[in-house]
Formats: C-alpha cells, structure tokens, sequence
C-alpha cells in the first residue's frame, strides 16, 4: 500500500477575539492507513482543531492540507474526501434515516445501487435498519450517532475525522465501529479522532498526538511516545510535565 | 441553481414539512398537531385574505382600485423586509446543523443561499395569499385582460425577493461587523433593533411625505401614485408598470433584477459566511472564574432568571420577544419630546379626536406595544432539548411556569410603567386617573403573560430545528399574537368611543376588573396545565 500525507496540519494557529488562543502552532500528519488518536483534557483544542480540519471553522495562521489540497483555498477538493462526524451530531430531526441517509448519498453523487448496498451494509452491521424508516426526532442519542457514522462511511471517504466517536454507543456498536476503522485503515483510510478513552486510543491507534492549552506537546506513533508505559500513564505525565 | 443547492434546499424543506411528520410520526399526538396545525394555518390565511379583499372593496368603491398594484408590491415588499430582518439571523447564521452541512461537500455560498430560499419558500405562502387576494380583489373592479392574472402571478412569486434580499445583506453586514465584538450577540441585537425601529419609523416618515405632498389628491391617477412609489422603491413601480400597462422591460426588470441581485448578494455572503459563523459560533473561555459567594435564590427567581439569560443569549429571541419592551419606552420618550397633540394628528391625521378623547386608550396603546409579544409563549416550547433539565429537577411543573410568568412580568411592568407615565404627562392627565392607568397597564401586563403562557404550555413544540421556528412560526405565537394584536386596535377604538359617553375614571376602574378577571382565569388555566 501507497503511503501517503492525508492530513498535513502545518503550524495551524486559532486565535478568538479577544487574542485568546485556542490552537497554537498545531502541526501534526496523518498518513493513510493511519488512525490517530488525538487526546488531551477538556477545553485543550481538540474539537477546535478538528472542526478546523473538515471546514467548518475558520482559522487565523498556518495551513491545513487534506490529500494535498488546502482547506482554505480549495475546501471543495479536501470535503469531497472527507468525512467528518461530531461529538453530537445535529441531524436534520424531522426525515426519517432513510431520508436523511439519501441526502447525504445525493451530495456525494452516490448512485442507486452502491448506495443501497452500503446503506444495508452498515445499518445491518449497527443494527438499525429497522429504524431506517422513522424520524430521527425518535431515536436516541446513540440511534443518532449510528445514523451519523453511517452517513460518513458511505461515500467511502479517504480522511475520516471523529469526535469523541465512542461517547453513547452500546458495547456492541462501539465494537463494530473499531472493526470497521480498522477495515478502513487496511483499505488505505486514515483517520483522526479525538477521545477521552484512553484504553480505546491505545488499543485501536498507531499514532497519538497530545494537546494541552492549544499547543502539541507529543506526537509520533504509540511505541515511540509510550516507551513501554501505558497510554494513560504517558498522557498524565505529560500533562503534568 | 446547480443540483447540489437543488439537494439541499429540497432537504431543507423536507426536514420542516408537516406532511413528513405527519407520515412517518409514529406519535399520534404530534399527528393530531400537524392536523391542527394546517386547519390554524388556513384560517389565518383565509383573515389575511379576507382583510386583503376588504381593502380592494375600499380602494374600487372609490374609484381608487388602480391603486391595488401599487398597494399590493408595497404591502409585501415592506412585510417581507421587516420580517426577514427580524428572522434573518436565524436562519442564516444561527442554525443548528451547521457543522454538519460544513463538513458537507457544498460550496459557502450554496449554504447560505440555500437557507435563503429556504426562508424565502416558508414565507412565501403569506405573500402569494395578500397578492392572490389583492389580485382577484383588482380583478373585480378593474376588469383587466386575462393576461394580467399570470402576470400578476409570476411577479408576485418574485415580489419579496428585492426586499428579503436586502434585509438579508443588512443582516449579513450587522453578522460581519459585529463578528469582529467579543460581545457578537449584543452588538446584533443592537444593530438589528435598530433596524426594526427605523422600519417601524419609516412608515411614519413616508406618510407624512405623501401628506406633505397631498398624495390624496392625485391618487385619482395611477401614474401619479407608481411615480410617487417609485420615488422611494422602483421595484413597486415595475410591477404596477408590468400589471397595469403590460410593460414587458418593467417585467424583465423586476425578475432579472431580483436574480441579479440574489447572486451578487451570496457571492458577496458566501465569501466571509464561514468566517462570521466561525466568529459567532465559536467563543474563548475566559478561564479567570474566582469562586465568590453564591446568593441563595427562592426556585422563581432562578426560573426567571435562567430566562433571562435565555433571552439574552439570542439575537432572534431578544429582537422578537422584547421589541415591545423596547418601542414602547421609545414611544414615551417621543411623545414626552413631541407632544402628545402631535403625535395623535400625525396618526389619526383629520379624525375628530383631541388628547382627552384619546386619554382612556393610552394603557391600550402601550399595551398594543407590550403585549405585542410575551416570552411566555415561546419560552416553554425554547426550552426544545434541554427540557429535561427541569423536568428532572425536584420542581412542580407550575413552578416552572411560575418563574417564566415573573421574567415575563419583570421585564414588562417597567416598560408599561414608564411608557404610561410618559404618555399621561405628555397628555396632560391628571394623577389619579394616571395611577388608574397604571394598575390598568398592570392588570393587562398580567393577562398578556398568563395568556401567553397558556397558549405557549398548550401549543409547546420541542422537537424544533431553528429557534425561529418557535419564536416567528410557531403555532403558540401566532394563536397569541394575531388575535391579540386585531383586539386591542379594536379596543383602541372602543375604549375612545366609550370615554366620550362614560368618567374615564369609571371606564377605567371597569376595564381594570376585566382585565384582571381575564388574567386571572388564564392564570388558573395555566396552573390547571401544569397539573396535566
């Protein structure tokens, strides 16, 4: 397998209005068939670095490049192989899954039949084809999420970022999501996402990168950042260091 | 349009469409609201119609019906403008799904002028029933040629866009520039209340230009009144030119120039759309919190403080649900400045009323402004996905109600008490019947509230997408709103003409009975709700 940069974060900085700044010199790469956990306290700037990365937020200083394309000057390029699901995803609640499914397959272009295909595929493997057909106002919190993680996986995407993916899935469907990152990440995805579990991020990630106050502290892949410790155990001392 | 904003804007009425939930609801309670919802819906319509009709009734038993196309593109045109710079905020920058549809393969400007036409086709119904009515109203009197019925149509269709568009980009620039404020919120709802008073002014300031201009007595002449229109606003113009005389420029004009202008604006838009939603929807924490001591407040007032905050929070809440508060006070200070005589001949113009005739009505007028809306009626169904906070909290449901009745009441008995202190000195009336007016003033403060809470408890929607859904559309503000607003113009009326024939004094301590009777029922409504 070709390895290539997917996501090439250089010098990325976010600055709010008051000159407080959320993202400082962020640089961190995500090549393909990689999954990168990025980890860091509350308020550290994970989210505010990956709504950076799928368009969503605008930023002050550095580029952001996905699959060579810059998100800046071609946002088009970098979403059209982008998938991006948030930590609590805002669905349109009033279409049922189908619908809302077929939305998304539309904006992609996906025909008739890949879509099918891949709607029942996933929907059978986070068993909720059964739901497909009533309005999303009526499902849980975790119903919502599959629907979300479904809709990011049907346009095969070449860079799939997550928020804090794991937070109300049942064991079973958290299961079934890393079996699929994994699928994914042999097939040449790279994936970045962002938890608070760490013994996920250690289990399932080959390269972890540590935010605190906005600012990369560590970075590189599992081995060279936890030098034998546990995750949890590299992370704190970080933290504290 | 290409086929992605074709996608996106069909999605985006599907995900509002009543017929949709109605066919794939499974609770039957939410069915029966779609139903009720639609006959409501309709009979709105049918007033609005009606009211339309009435006015062609007017314009053609006095040889005026000429005046109909002119009347109809200024009616909309201006409807259209207020309203959208009172929703615009809404829909085009704080909506919930942002991130989702960002993330999406669309282009900025697809984004924000498909939320447009969004807008657009959920207000269109409105101003195709006024123009229908005025059409067929025209129709009656006029007898023009068959071809003036698809005509007026097809410009009627395009008639809003001019204005929508504009209070759009006045939106957009108020988003632009207060982006660059830590305070975003505040500085929005600074500028836009601005907006909506010069609107609400601007109606004062053409009439009396058309005054000035004895305008009544060349509105014997059709061309006369397009000129005059036209001097302020040619769209009105071209579609009066297009109606009336068949003109086909002034036709290309009002639909070319409406599609111009849609891609000028959203190339414009879509070039700083994702940098003013980043500012507005991103915020640094402070982070410099010092634990002080915390003051214990009784559950009511937390209530109505946490409504506050929630009032506070949000440009569309605090535009819509305080503009009455707002004018009000305005009001008083204008007359205290002007006088109370010349504001009345600016209104009333030639009728037969003095400053006493008007007197009784001032607590009428006032409440016109601050009953206009209470936050009772969308507050309950704003609460939308975080009402499990209070519903798993240790609170009785008439608590709840309670504390969102007190904000109500806090934040109108002050505007009330100074408006209607301000008018009676400016009318000259004397103290005691000033305090009558006030404890009048307060009585209906207390019926609007408790009115308004009834209806916001009944007609309470969660399941919202965009908080103008509740606030601008909601079934509660409307079933609120309306009839309230038709009764007190109505009272207005009433009340002037009673006081010529009964003591003000007596009139007033009567009024103030019945007010208090109807709020105190709506009260015992409300509290026999919270029991449910």
């Amino acid at each position: 397998m070709n390895e290539k940069i997917m996501l090439d974060i250089r010098h990325y900085s976010k600055t709010y209005g008051g000159g407080k700044k959320a993202a400082d010199d962020v640089s961190l790469s995500v090549m393909s068939g990689d999954i990168c956990g990025f980890i860091g306290h509350n308020g550290a700037g994970k989210s505010t670095t990956i709504r950076a990365v799928v368009g969503v937020l605008d930023f002050t200083e550095g580029e952001i490049l996905i699959d060579g394309h810059s998100v800046k000057s071609e946002p088009m390029e970098c979403k059209k192989v982008t998938a991006y699901i948030p930590d609590n995803p805002d669905l349109y609640e009033n279409l049922t899954g189908i619908q809302y499914l077929n939305f998304v397959a539309d904006v992609f272009d996906l025909g008739s039949a890949e879509r099918e295909e891949r709607i029942r595929k996933y929907a059978d493997l986070f068993e909720i084809t059964n739901a497909l057909g009533d309005m999303i106002s009526s499902y849980s919190h975790g119903m919502k999420q599959k629907v979300a993680i479904i809709s990011a996986l049907i346009h095969r995407p070449k860079l799939l970022v997550l928020d804090e993916p794991f937070v109300g899935l049942d064991p079973k469907a958290s299961f079934t999501l890393k079996e699929i990152m994994h699928e994914m990440c042999q097939e040449g995805t790279a994936i970045f996402f962002s938890t608070h579990v760490l013994e996920v991020a250690e289990k399932l990630c080959n390269k972890v990168a540590i935010i605190k106050q906005g600012r990369i502290i560590a970075s590189g892949t599992m081995e060279e950042l936890t030098k034998g410790h546990s995750l949890e155990e590299t992370f704190l001392q970080q933290e504290l260091g | 349009m290409n086929k992605k904003s074709i996608i996106l804007l069909k999605t985006l009425l599907l995900s509002t469409s009543q017929r949709n939930i109605y066919r794939y609801s499974k609770d039957r309670k939410k069915r029966r609201r779609v139903i009720g919802n639609a006959i409501g819906t309709v009979i709105l319509y049918a007033l609005l119609m009606a009211y339309c009709i009435a006015v062609c009734i007017g314009f053609g038993t006095m040889n005026l019906i000429h005046a109909a196309p002119v009347m109809c593109a200024l009616v909309i045109s201006a409807i259209a403008f207020v309203f959208t710079v009172l929703k615009t905020n809404g829909y085009l920058f704080h909506f919930k799904e942002y991130d989702m549809l960002m993330s999406l393969p669309f282009e900025t400007r697809t984004v924000a002028g498909c939320k447009f036409l969004y807008m657009y086709c959920k207000s269109l119904p409105w101003y195709m029933s006024i123009a229908i009515a005025m059409m067929v109203g025209y129709g009656v009197y006029a007898r023009p040629p068959v071809i003036v019925y698809p005509i007026w149509i097809i410009l009627s269709v395009l008639l809003p866009v001019i204005p929508m568009l504009i209070a759009a980009f006045l939106g957009f620039l108020i988003a632009r520039v207060s982006s660059g404020f830590r305070k975003t919120n505040l500085i929005q709802t600074v500028f836009t209340f601005a907006i909506v008073i010069f609107s609400f002014s601007l109606r004062f300031i053409l009439e009396d230009l058309f005054r000035n201009n004895k305008v009544e007595a060349t509105l014997q002449t059709t061309s006369q009144i397009t000129g005059h229109a036209a001097v302020f606003y040619p769209p009105a113009r071209w579609f009066a030119d297009a109606v009336i005389r068949l003109d086909i420029l002034s036709f290309l004009l009002l639909a070319g120039g409406s599609i111009l202008l849609f891609t000028v604006v959203f190339l414009i838009v879509g070039k700083s759309y994702r940098n003013i939603n980043s500012a507005l929807k991103s915020h640094a924490a402070a982070k410099n919190y010092r634990m002080t001591r915390q003051k214990k407040k009784k559950v009511v007032w937390s209530i109505a403080y946490k409504e506050f905050k929630r009032l506070t929070g949000s440009t569309v809440y605090m535009v819509n649900g305080a503009v009455g508060m707002i004018l009000a006070p305005l009001l008083g200070i204008v007359t205290l400045v002007v006088g109370f005589d010349r504001i009345l001949t600016l209104v009333v113009h030639d009728a037969p009323l003095n400053a006493y005739m008007m007197q009784p009505a001032i607590p009428f007028i006032i409440y016109f402004f601050i009953g206009m809306m209470a936050t009772t009626v969308c507050s309950p169904s704003l609460e939308g996905k975080n009402y499990w906070i209070l519903q798993s909290l240790p609170i009785e449901k008439k608590t709840i109600y309670q504390g969102k009745m007190l904000f109500n009441m806090l934040l109108a008995v002050p505007s009330m008490a100074f408006s209607t202190l301000c008018l009676c000195i400016s009318a000259r009336v004397s103290v005691p019947e000033t305090i009558l007016f006030l404890l009048l003033g307060l009585a209906l403060c207390s019926f609007s509230t408790a009115w308004g809470c009834v209806c916001g408890v009944r007609h309470m929607r969660l399941d919202w997408e965009n908080e103008v859904e509740v606030i601008k559309q909601g079934s509660a503000v409307l079933i609120y709103m309306l009839p309230n607003m038709f009764v007190v113009m109505g009272l207005v009326v009433l009340v002037v003409f009673l006081g010529t024939r009964m003591s003000h004094v007596l009139l007033t301590v009567i009024l103030t009975l019945i007010a208090s009777l109807l709020a105190f029922l709506c009260y015992l409504r409300v509290m026999a709700l919270a029991k449910k």
